[in-house]
């Protein structure tokens, strides 16, 4: 047959059937798609009689019936046909399905169990995952490891023993409502049915974009196990540090080195300034958890920070093994002691680490993506804790430092150890929209100061349509040359082009929405914000990052920020409050240079 | 501003931007239509031509389709080309809806009042299909099916035979490679019927022409064809 080209095997739809098996003194319910692999398993535990309850189902409905069956009293020797049927009268009901034939006593064969060394290979190499069959094809092809036995069947044998866990793509809780079991969400499941087992099922689009999660799909997870790996690890994992650390910075450091080392508190909040090196600081806390044979995972929504990151770490950490996983990247499934990926990355991962750092946590496509958080938090090992690294904290984060429920430390000062520049708030109660004269008095006065001190100038407006008519106000009103202004926006093609250019200094202004917001580093820049008080847009956080990007180099630590708006909202107000305070923090700590 | 504060309707399948009504938001429809803009369908085939060239594409001048003819909704580029490909190969099923009304108003513009009796969709081979799970074609099929309220046969036309990529196979070892492909299982049922064929992209023609060729041997009497996507031809002379 020809190869087809795209699909190089079938999608493994798991049907089965549960079943209860019982001994002298206990019974045990359980799923599976080849039940003579349990019989042999059981017989070998001392159980003797094996009954399947249920004719052939997909997954997500059998575990469902399973469960159902486990809250019932149903008797160890399921002698009681009038329960079962009442059982599965009620749970046919709860998912909607029409009624099926009677189970027939299927004489259940016993099977051979796989190989030992087959069983052990499969073994290492779920450690800390949770995969799709096919996944972990993939996986065993870039590990180069081969077996000759059907892999569902020593998956299966390995959940037996206990050492796997079992459960559907997408499964129903106790009432019957489905839910994806991979991303933890029940928002976007739609109904389909699949071709290749002709089940009824459920699709999520949630996670759509890492593989199909289906009702009639299996996922095998397996934990970390708890055998710590002695190895030369002194040796390995002093960090270089590329320059001294700042008095700020060691403070911060010292501390989130001390949470991992007494590793009570299983959650830590590093609060820092934007540009403080808040990276720096938690090397301490990684060496540490590596020292101790543990794993750590480094996550960032990012993409190009994961990549950026990963040469730097490569260069502090040398001698270590350091894996960057991200859309794109190539081998997703090897082995490493400190993985850095992107946050959509750690859905592969099960009760992995010992140590997850989650960098810019408010950042897009995390904040308010509920399936992030239920991933990130499968990916930490039980015992595992956690350290979030961000300049802007999401609310639910400060609530909790508030309550005194999560630690903080905070790292109030940047690397020079200059104070950051304070916003101005310039409010005018008859500043309209765009074609008003008053708007381009201001920004004129701005960007006069801005050309008179031989800086840049990026100004923030909330929309794209904004970014192309201030452009255009700005070129033609003869207070400026034309070709000093440009614009860009999320889905501008010559994006790449605009923003390189404006790093060269090619022009002084450039006007951009809040795609801005991160990531670019200018050394001499001052920052505008036009109608900041559209809170839609300009939120506390948005604008703290914003008046983050001005004062980063030791060698232009000063610089403008001004906040233009009908009137002050509350976000600019706290915004202002907020980086008054770390100011102020800093001094009182003695980080400042004055 | 209002609006958004007292905006209760839905959210564009594709950009996740809020919308009134339609298939797609305003932003993605207008996209949508970009890809062929210039451009005109092939009297025939469908494929897109550039606006100052004649009605018949150069392929057409030379033979016409077996088919009555073919429409597409747009040409296989841009914001489309990128839904296809989530629709084929990642399989995002909340497209297929948005996609199956865009289907059906090209449909109805390509046949005005005529109504096709049955909507056959271009089947995959059992193998296949188990391999995938699904077949887009049949998925736009019945959303076509639900939007004009046709009903879908989509146990008609079977493939029995894997065929290998057409692409860079000349005209005749492409009918050699689609020849015995198809079957038609219930003949009866198509009898004297005026078929609508659906597919999600229209390449060469070569799949919709075999299977046209099956579906009229068996006694259906005109076959239409829409997908979702058609080539463009750059230039009548290029050939
Ligand atoms: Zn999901
Ligand atoms: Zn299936
Ligand atoms: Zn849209
Ligand atoms: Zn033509």
């Amino acid at each position: 047959m020809n190869k087809v080209k795209g699909y190089p095997q079938s999608f493994f739809c798991w049907m089965g059937y549960v079943y209860l098996v019982y001994g002298k003194n206990s019974g045990h319910l359980g799923i599976s798609h080849k039940p003579g692999l349990d019989f042999t398993f059981w017989v070998r535990q001392g159980y003797k009689n094996f009954k399947l309850l249920t004719p052939a189902l997909p997954i997500g409905t059998a575990a469902f019936f399973r469960d159902l069956f486990l809250k019932s009293n149903l008797d160890r020797e399921g002698n009681n046909k009038q329960l079962i049927n009442k059982i599965m009268t009620i749970g046919r009901r709860l998912l909607g399905l029409t009624s099926w034939e009677p189970t027939k006593g299927a004489l259940v064969e016993p099977l051979m169990p796989p190989p030992i060394d087959e069983i052990e290979l499969i073994k290492e190499i779920m450690e800390g995952r949770i995969f799709w069959r096919e996944e972990l094809i993939q996986s065993m092809i870039e590990n180069k490891i081969k077996v000759r036995t059907p892999l569902e069947d020593i998956l299966h044998w390995l959940h037996l023993k206990g050492d796997i866990l079992l459960f559907p793509g997408v499964g129903y809780d106790a009432n019957g409502k489905p839910c994806c079991k991979r991303c933890g969400q029940s928002t976007k499941l739609i109904k389909v049915k699949c071709a290749a087992c002709q089940s009824e099922d459920f699709v999520c689009e949630e996670c759509l974009n890492m593989g199909q999660s289906r009702l009639c799909r299996p996922l095998y997870a397996r934990q970390k196990s708890e055998k710590i790996a002695k190895r030369d690890y002194e040796v390995k994992c002093n960090p270089k540090l590329e320059f001294d650390l700042s008095l700020a910075q060691k403070d911060a450091y010292d501390k989130a080195k001390d949470f991992v080392a007494k590793g009570k508190a299983k959650e830590c909040l590093l609060w820092a300034v934007c540009g403080a090196g808040k990276t720096e600081v938690a090397y301490g806390a990684i060496t540490t958890v590596l020292e101790r044979g543990g794993k750590v995972l480094y996550t960032c929504p990012r993409r190009e920070v994961i990549r950026e990151l990963y040469l730097r770490l490569r260069s502090v950490w040398p001698q270590l093994s350091i894996k960057a996983v991200y859309g794109g990247s190539t081998d997703k499934y090897s082995q490493a002691d400190l993985i850095l990926a992107t946050t959509h990355q750690t859905l592969r991962f099960y009760r992995m680490f010992d140590l997850v750092i989650l960098d810019e946590v408010d950042a897009f496509p995390l904040a308010g993506n509920p399936m992030l958080y239920h991933v990130v938090e499968r990916a930490r090992h039980q015992s595992g804790q956690v350290l979030w690294l961000t300049a802007t904290p999401p609310t639910n984060l400060i609530e909790r430092v508030n309550r005194r429920e999560l630690e903080v430390i905070y790292l109030p000062a940047r690397h020079h150890g200059y104070p950051l520049p304070e916003p101005k708030i310039i409010t005018d109660p008859f500043l309209k929209w765009f074609g008003n004269k008053r708007v381009l008095k201001f920004l004129i006065k701005c960007i006069e100061v801005t050309l008179k001190q031989r800086v840049q100038i990026l100004v923030f407006v909330s929309s794209v349509m904004e970014v192309k008519k201030l452009v255009k106000l700005l070129a033609n009103c003869n207070l400026i040359q034309p070709s000093w202004v440009r614009g860009c926006y999320a889905n501008c093609s010559r994006r790449e082009e605009i923003i390189n250019s404006f790093r060269k200094g090619e022009f002084p202004i450039l006007v951009t929405t809040t795609v801005l917001e991160r990531g670019v580093t200018i050394p001499r820049l001052n920052v505008l914000v036009l109608y900041a008080d559209d809170e839609r847009v300009f939120d506390n956080n948005t604008l703290v990052q914003i008046a983050g990007r001005v004062g980063r180099a030791s060698t232009y630590p000063q610089g403008n920020v001004w906040f233009i708006g009908q009137r002050v909202t509350h976000s600019m107000a706290s915004a202002c409050k907020q980086i008054k305070n770390f100011n102020q923090l800093a001094y009182k700590r003695g980080y400042l240079l004055k | 501003m209002l609006n958004l504060l007292f905006f209760k309707g839905k959210f564009c399948t594709w950009c996740g931007r809020p919308f009134r009504y339609g298939a797609f938001c305003h932003n993605c429809l207008e996209k949508l239509d970009y890809s062929k803009q210039q451009l005109k369908p092939c009297k025939y085939c469908g494929r897109f031509l550039p606006l100052n060239s004649s009605d018949i594409c150069s392929q057409c001048q030379v033979e016409l389709p077996v088919f009555h003819k073919a429409r597409a909704v747009g040409a296989y580029r841009g914001i489309l080309k990128e839904m296809i490909w989530e629709l084929k190969y990642k399989g995002r099923r909340s497209l297929v809806k948005p996609l199956g009304q865009l289907l059906a108003n090209i449909t109805i513009k390509a046949l005005r009042t005529e109504r096709p009796h049955i909507i056959v969709p271009v089947p995959l081979t059992k193998f296949r299909l188990r391999a995938r799970t699904f077949n887009q074609s049949e998925l736009l099929a019945l959303a076509l099916g639900k939007e004009l309220g046709i009903s879908v046969g989509n146990d008609i036309l079977i493939r029995t035979k894997e065929t290998i990529p057409q692409a860079g196979l000349s005209r005749q070892q492409r009918w050699r490679n689609l020849a015995g492909a198809f079957r038609v299982k219930e003949p009866s049922k198509i009898r004297g019927s005026h078929l609508l064929l659906v597919d999600d992209v229209l390449t060469t023609g070569a799949t919709a022409s075999v299977c046209t060729h099956f579906l009229l041997g068996s006694g259906a009497v005109k076959i239409t064809v829409v997908t979702l996507a058609t080539g463009i031809e750059k230039s009548n002379y290029s050939l």
